[in-house]
């Protein structure tokens, strides 16, 4: 009996030992996680709450702000959450699958695919900034080579302001947004393909499928977590797009390509209000959770 | 095994301690973002006197003049001459870009770390801080300067009948002619009419060439246009009252001013890729002959002075008045904007109130004859080699009657940028003048 206690006992110690060691190893990783992510999220839902001009004292005002977000048509919230909208649509049904397709055609060894795999990845590699002006001077009703290009083909008709006119704005903004990742998720999609075993594709051959069949009834199936993962961060990054719309239209014209991120600037350092700013962010996390786990829903039901 | 345990927990724990350290050391170095530029003066011996005594102190400043900003120059040449000037004051001095400087001062303000001097925009901008008590008032130290500097310089910096800002240099809008455009249309002189003034932009708009080139990617551009038109429609005073918050903007004769300004733009006066352009792009094209107009702040005048091919072809003048019932020249859009402040904080606040005004009065001066800005402090000294536009300048504001502020720099942050929406919206014909004045005294006032 007492060799059963202290056996016990020992036992014990040895899972308290464990659990201490366990808690101290994750410590450093924990308090990183909580002082760089929860911390500010739980600070901007407490600024979010308070009407605050970003150095005088803030005033509570409870859910106002949220409130204020969605009837005042000035802040333009909703025009933002639309823009984003539309950017994750053409993600998800122009970009992923024309990453898929490039995926799926370099994963079948051709000629030079490591070349071709560098080129479509070269845009991810290249500062949005950059990219921004890039297209910028490619739209640039003077000189850009979009105007200039119609003018040698005789369609000056068809010449436009593409960054100035409300109707053109939202599009020369999509065409480099797409541009830029097709590559990212190209390689997340080649990686996937790549792990497809030989055999599999072998078996499926000499069933007598072809190779669109192969990739469809072999290939897809397998890689679909990639797929779901694709699709998670195109929705979540057009949720929180910023840099491109900044650089390219800074919202305009007359603020009808403005996104969440371009107002929560707005908001923040040309408004002076701190409160409104805060508010917009609590939003931009709760939208991308709750893409996230929508879209985590939809690919298990398919799965099920 | 138990070794092993014992070792590893010991491992884990001097990983927590370094984690701590680290964070430790690096906290207050994350908590000060990096300046972009910083002039010490000297090793610093940091007691606390007052300037005009000679005990050693040390001030600190931050501002705008970057190596890529115009002023800097005249900050520099100041900044030597009161070193020169007082060898007993340890002066530091910081610069950064403008945009990230508008949140840097923001949080400083807020986390009660301002320099003892710093650098900000008047009216509004500066009203917030005031109000939140954070800025050092100056009417004592004025007293032993107000002598050469006229009290209406301090109009955009005085809260309550108290002063709390050094005006530096002032601007106004300024309307730049290409005359080598005009006289292709038989135009010597700027039109001094508005009816001249139209047919003259009829005239050059027959001759293929564009009157106006205006970039409507940054709002204020535009309110540089329709500012002026508005202010020689219904006159300075009600548009200043309209700016700072003295009557509601549901104002007929705005609501006028505002289809006027819209008529130039249905007319076909502005160049219609504009709208896509930055000011930058603008201002090189009218450099570049395609706009005979460009209406933008006098600060240009530099520039063009530099370019000596287009220094000779530019002529600065008022925009014509548009009602002479209500509106009259002399009435201009600008004023003292740029300006130095002492942080109420500051140990040495009575010290460094003084210094801000010695140094406020000669960066005027350097700027002023470098032809960054019209000076907000009288002349003095030789200024014949003022570039002929500057001088031109100074010669309209010689003659000046009144000066409303730029309204996204008189209205406080909120109400400019609700402003500056509805601007962008005229420009783009999306409302006219009703729409304009409802939309505004229903967000506004």
């Amino acid at each position: 009996m007492a060799e059963n206690n202290t056996l016990k006992k020992s036992k014990n110690r040895k899972e308290l030992w464990k659990g201490i060691s366990i808690f101290l190893f994750l410590l450093p990783a924990l308090l990183l996680f909580v002082s760089v992510l929860i911390a500010p999220i739980a600070v901007s839902v407490y600024r979010s709450l308070q009407d605050w001009n970003g150095f005088s004292p803030g005033t509570f005002i409870g859910f106002s702000n949220y409130k204020e977000l969605f009837t005042n048509g000035s802040i333009k919230f909703m025009v933002g959450l639309k823009n984003s909208l539309i950017v994750a649509f053409f993600s998800v049904f122009v970009q992923l699958p024309l990453s898929l397709l490039l995926a799926l055609l370099l994963g079948r060894k051709i000629k030079g695919s490591r070349f071709f795999l560098s080129v479509f990845f070269m845009p991810v590699l290249i500062s949005t900034v950059v990219i921004g002006q890039l297209w910028l001077k490619i739209y640039n009703p003077d000189y850009g080579l979009i105007n200039r290009a119609l003018d040698a083909l005789n369609l000056s008709a068809w010449k436009h302001v593409w960054v100035g006119e409300v109707g053109y704005a939202l599009v020369a903004v999509l065409i480099p947004t797409i541009w830029q990742f097709v590559g990212y998720h190209m390689l997340l999609m080649y990686a996937g393909v790549k792990g497809v075993s030989p055999d599999l594709r072998e078996a499926a051959m000499l069933d007598g499928a072809t190779n669109w069949q192969v990739d469809k009834y072999v290939v897809i199936p397998i890689i679909k977590p990639i797929i779901k993962v694709s699709v998670i961060f195109a929705v979540t990054g057009s949720l929180k797009t910023y840099d491109l719309v900044r650089i390219i239209t800074n919202g305009g014209p007359f603020q009808t390509t403005e996104v969440p991120s371009t107002l929560l600037e707005n908001m923040l350092f040309l408004r002076n209000r701190y409160g409104m700013g805060s508010t917009i962010s609590v939003m931009l996390i709760i939208l991308c959770f709750a893409f996230a786990l929508l879209i985590g829903a939809a690919f298990k039901e398919k799965e099920d | 095994m138990k070794m092993k345990r014992l070792v590893s927990v010991l491992l884990a724990g001097v990983m927590v301690l370094s984690l701590v350290g680290c964070g430790s050391t690096e906290a207050p170095a994350a908590a000060e973002p990096a300046p972009a530029e910083t002039t010490a003066a000297e090793a610093a011996p940091a007691e606390t006197a007052d300037a005009a005594t000679g005990d050693a102190i040390t001030l600190d400043m931050w501002c705008i003049a970057t190596e890529s900003d115009s002023n800097r120059g005249s900050y520099e040449k100041a900044i030597a001459d009161m070193q020169a000037a007082y060898p007993n004051i340890t002066f530091n001095w910081e610069a950064f870009e403008n945009e990230s400087y508008k949140t840097k001062i923001k949080a400083a303000v807020s986390a009660d770390e301002l320099p003892d001097i710093f650098f900000t925009w008047s009216c509004a901008f500066l009203g917030d801080f005031v109000k939140a008590g954070k800025v050092y008032c100056l009417d004592d130290e004025y007293q032993n300067w107000k002598d050469e500097l006229p009290e209406v310089m301090l109009g955009n910096t005085t809260y309550d009948g108290k002063h709390y800002g050094v005006p530096t240099t002032m601007n106004i809008v300024g309307l730049f002619a290409n005359m080598d455009l005009l006289k292709e249309v038989g135009y010597d002189e700027v039109p001094g009419t508005y009816e001249d003034f139209i047919a003259c932009c009829d005239a050059l708009k027959a001759k293929g060439i564009i009157p106006f080139g205006c970039a409507g990617k940054e709002t204020w551009c535009v309110t540089e246009y329709l500012e002026s038109v508005i202010e020689k429609s219904v006159g300075a005073d009600e548009l200043n009252d309209i700016f700072l918050g003295r009557a509601t903007w549901n104002n007929e004769g705005v609501g006028n001013a505002v289809d006027t300004f819209q008529e130039l733009v249905t007319n076909g006066y502005f160049d219609p890729a504009g709208i896509g352009l930055t000011n930058d792009e603008v201002k090189a094209n009218f450099m570049a002959g395609k706009y005979a107009f460009y209406m933008n702040g006098t600060w240009n005048c530099a520039d063009f002075a530099a370019d000596e091919e287009f220094y000779q072809k530019v002529k600065v003048s008022e925009f014509p008045v548009i009602d002479s019932s209500k509106a009259k020249l002399g009435q201009l859009i600008g004023g003292p904007s740029d300006t130095l402040a002492v942080a109420a904080s500051s140990p040495n606040a009575e010290a460094a109130a003084a210094y801000a005004m010695e140094l406020g009065k000669l960066i005027c001066h350097y700027g002023y004859l470098d032809g960054c800005g019209l000076p907000a402090w009288t002349p003095y000294g030789d200024t014949s080699q003022v570039n002929g536009l500057t001088q031109a300048v100074a010669d309209i504001c010689a003659n000046a009657d009144t000066y409303v502020l730029f309204g996204d720099t008189a209205m406080p942050a909120d109400e400019a940028q609700t402003y500056l929406s509805y601007v962008d919206q005229v420009y783009g014909c999306q409302i006219d003048g009703a729409g304009f004045i409802e939309g505004l005294a229903n967000d506004i006032r």
